[in-house]
């Protein structure tokens, strides 16, 4: 194994720029080695994923952090094509959401989301859900590896 | 055994016993025989009659005509009904006119020619036939007798005013007449259907039925059918309502609660639309107020962090609003169908989510046997939630004391709440139930104000009342009414 393959690579798919820069502060305040990347709206998460528009390459991140109300593709849309695709569907997707409503919490796992988090109000409140999401997810969790999908798939399909 | 009686004797007898007055006269119109029920119809002994000509019991208005008619008959004499389609009377002694049917029998004797009149007093048929006319005259419904080909036999004043006619211009003509002309064929194949099976019921149920008037117009009208038995065969009476009037109050009345109904369901959308975007704003503004009192706590003087308090503080509060007015719009649209539930454990379940709440205030709970009820157990939970939280909150010098209970009464159930708390002043029995009302100084009482206005809605949506009895400084009982399930006893 190689270092490359331990480094966790986080996904933000998240419109608002205040909430980038908050969750980006709560996570780097902590123990873990983290690569982000930040795709503003649900086209730009999948372009990042397929490479296409303004990256140049594929992302492989280790997780996905989602928001729901996104402009042009919405968070449910980015949801439904990920858990849709070969390749994408096995990256656990952690949605990160303003809303308490039981019919987006039960469409969004309905699609096939990893895990539903409802934002906090307050900072203190915040900060503890970072915490939890990064012990759990970067540290309790066993993530699957971040390329060679397709020995995974593979195996995943008994070949 | 009674005596041998001759045969001439027994006719004798079935003549001068039958219930209809019989007589014959011979070709002149003489009077040859007459029975008992002729001496009592006309009030003349037989032999006042007998060899007189029987132009004395015709009606003077009548003599011409009946010599006429009785010459036609000698002149063709077969057995038949006298004047079909008149109405005709028989003049008695006294000189009043008594209504009668005659049939005419035509009997060759050895006298020659003679005619078996057979007379019938039908003053009580015209009698219950002017009576049934006075009742259809009287009633307040449009009323069309029609046989069965169809054709009008009879129209009351209120049918002439409905269809714009009078009954002169509808007798004699076909019903088809009233009805809309794209309805005439399904309307005959009705007429058929109902003649095969008559039935007083109402037409077209389900159909909505237009009659025409005779300007044109067209009214929508609603039609009870009854078959009638008369001499002259079956009838169908038809009881016609003009529906003008109601048709246009409860169209009126269905726009009305449908244009409630969208307002209803635009406010809610407007009250989720805008707590719920409000709430991101409002998430950054507490966030980054936080997050610059931490980054400059060293470098603010006691001033400015009190300040900061207050943003924080008002964002905080304001969050707790929007998440107030989000659950209060959520409630018609995320509800569930009430369905049979057991209250009890509703409320033990509220217990147990307020075990701190009661145990730090040392609340006594007193927990009554609850019974079943249709309700959506979530937003009674929140009901009992709201209720008891604000019997334990608004305590008074001693700690809660609290019962919860529930009596029938008809389909429905009264809950109870009762609480020895600070009390609400009876001035405040509306407000209390609004959103956002708090009767208390901030601080004082936590609480975003508006359990009471999600406890009614709730109440209401299923179809109860919320209400309250206090007593300031003695506590406050409030209850709450939701259907019983059915078929379900206490």
């Amino acid at each position: 194994m190689t270092d490359e393959i331990h480094i966790l690579h986080i996904l933000l798919v998240e419109d608002n720029e205040a909430d980038v820069d908050l969750t980006l502060e709560m996570l780097t305040s902590a123990k873990f080695d983290i690569k982000f990347s930040v795709a503003r709206d649900g086209v730009e998460a999948i372009d990042f994923l397929c490479g296409d528009g303004r990256w140049s390459e594929p992302g492989h991140p280790t997780l996905i952090l989602l928001d729901l109300n996104l402009p042009r593709r919405d968070g449910r849309q980015v949801l439904s094509i990920l858990k849709s695709d070969e390749q994408f569907r096995r990256i656990p997707v952690i949605v990160l959401s303003s809303s308490d409503s039981e019919k987006d919490i039960t469409s969004c796992y309905h699609l096939g989301a990893n895990c539903y988090l409802v934002k906090p109000g307050d900072l203190q409140a915040y900060r503890g859900l970072v915490r939890m999401l990064e012990d759990f997810w970067l540290g309790v969790v066993k993530l699957p590896r971040c390329e060679g999908h397709s020995i995974a798939t593979s195996i995943g399909y008994g070949h | 055994m009674a005596h041998q009686i001759a045969s001439e004797e027994i006719i004798r007898l079935a003549v001068e016993l039958s219930p209809s007055g019989m007589m014959m006269t011979d070709a002149d119109g003489t009077i040859v025989l007459v029975n008992a029920e002729v001496e009592r119809l006309f009030g003349y002994t037989r032999e006042e009659l007998l060899g007189r000509s029987v132009d004395i019991l015709v009606p003077m208005s009548m003599r011409a005509a009946h010599e006429s008619d009785r010459a036609s008959f000698m002149a063709h004499p077969e057995a038949r009904r006298m004047g079909v389609g008149r109405d005709l009377y028989g003049m008695r002694k006294d000189g009043s006119k008594v209504p009668v049917e005659i049939g005419l029998n035509p009997i060759k004797t050895s006298d020659g020619l003679m005619i078996l009149s057979a007379i019938a007093d039908i003053t009580e048929r015209k009698l219950a036939d002017e009576r049934f006319r006075l009742v259809v005259e009287a009633c307040p419904s449009g009323m069309i007798m029609t046989n069965a080909d169809g054709t009008i036999v009879l129209v009351n004043a209120e049918a002439e005013r409905l269809f714009g006619y009078a009954r002169a211009e509808l007798y004699g003509r076909s019903i088809d007449l009233l009805v809309p002309a794209v309805a005439r064929a399904d309307h005959a194949n009705h007429r058929k259907k109902f003649l095969a099976r008559p039935e007083a019921r109402r037409m077209g149920i389900g159909r909505d039925l237009y009659g025409v008037r005779k300007n044109g117009t067209q009214i929508p009208i609603e039609i009870g059918l009854n078959p009638i038995h008369t001499s002259d065969g079956r009838m169908v009476l038809s009881a016609i309502t003009d529906i003008t009037e109601r048709k246009r109050a409860s169209e009126a009345l269905a726009a009305r609660s449908e244009e409630l109904l969208r307002s209803n369901a635009d406010l809610e959308q407007f009250a989720y639309v805008v707590s719920h975007d409000l709430q991101e704003p409002l998430r950054m503004v507490t966030y980054y107020t936080e997050l610059l009192a931490e980054y400059l706590k060293d470098r603010l003087d006691e001033k400015s962090k009190k300040y900061i308090h207050y943003a924080v503080d008002g964002a905080k509060r304001m969050q707790q609003l929007v998440k107030g007015l989000l659950a209060y719009s959520r409630i018609n649209s995320q509800g569930r169908s009430p369905m049979p539930i057991k209250s009890e454990i509703v409320v033990k379940s509220v217990l147990d989510s307020l075990k701190v709440a009661i145990e730090e205030s040392c609340a006594e709970i007193i927990c009554e046997p609850l019974p079943v009820v249709r309700a959506d157990t979530v937003q009674l939970a929140q009901v009992f939630q709201n209720l008891i939280g604000n019997a334990i909150k608004f305590h008074g010098r001693h700690s809660p004391c609290i019962r919860i209970g529930a009596k029938q009464n008809d389909k429905k159930w009264t809950f109870l709440v009762e609480d020895n708390g600070i009390g609400i002043d009876r001035q405040y029995s509306e407000r209390v139930f609004q959103m956002f009302q708090r009767l208390h100084e901030r601080g004082r009482y936590e609480g975003n104000g508006i359990g009471l206005a999600i406890a009614k809605k709730i109440v209401e949506r299923h179809g109860g009342r919320i209400w309250f009895d206090s007593e300031p400084q003695h506590g406050t009982t409030f209850y709450f009414t939701i259907p019983a399930a059915d078929g379900e006893n206490a």
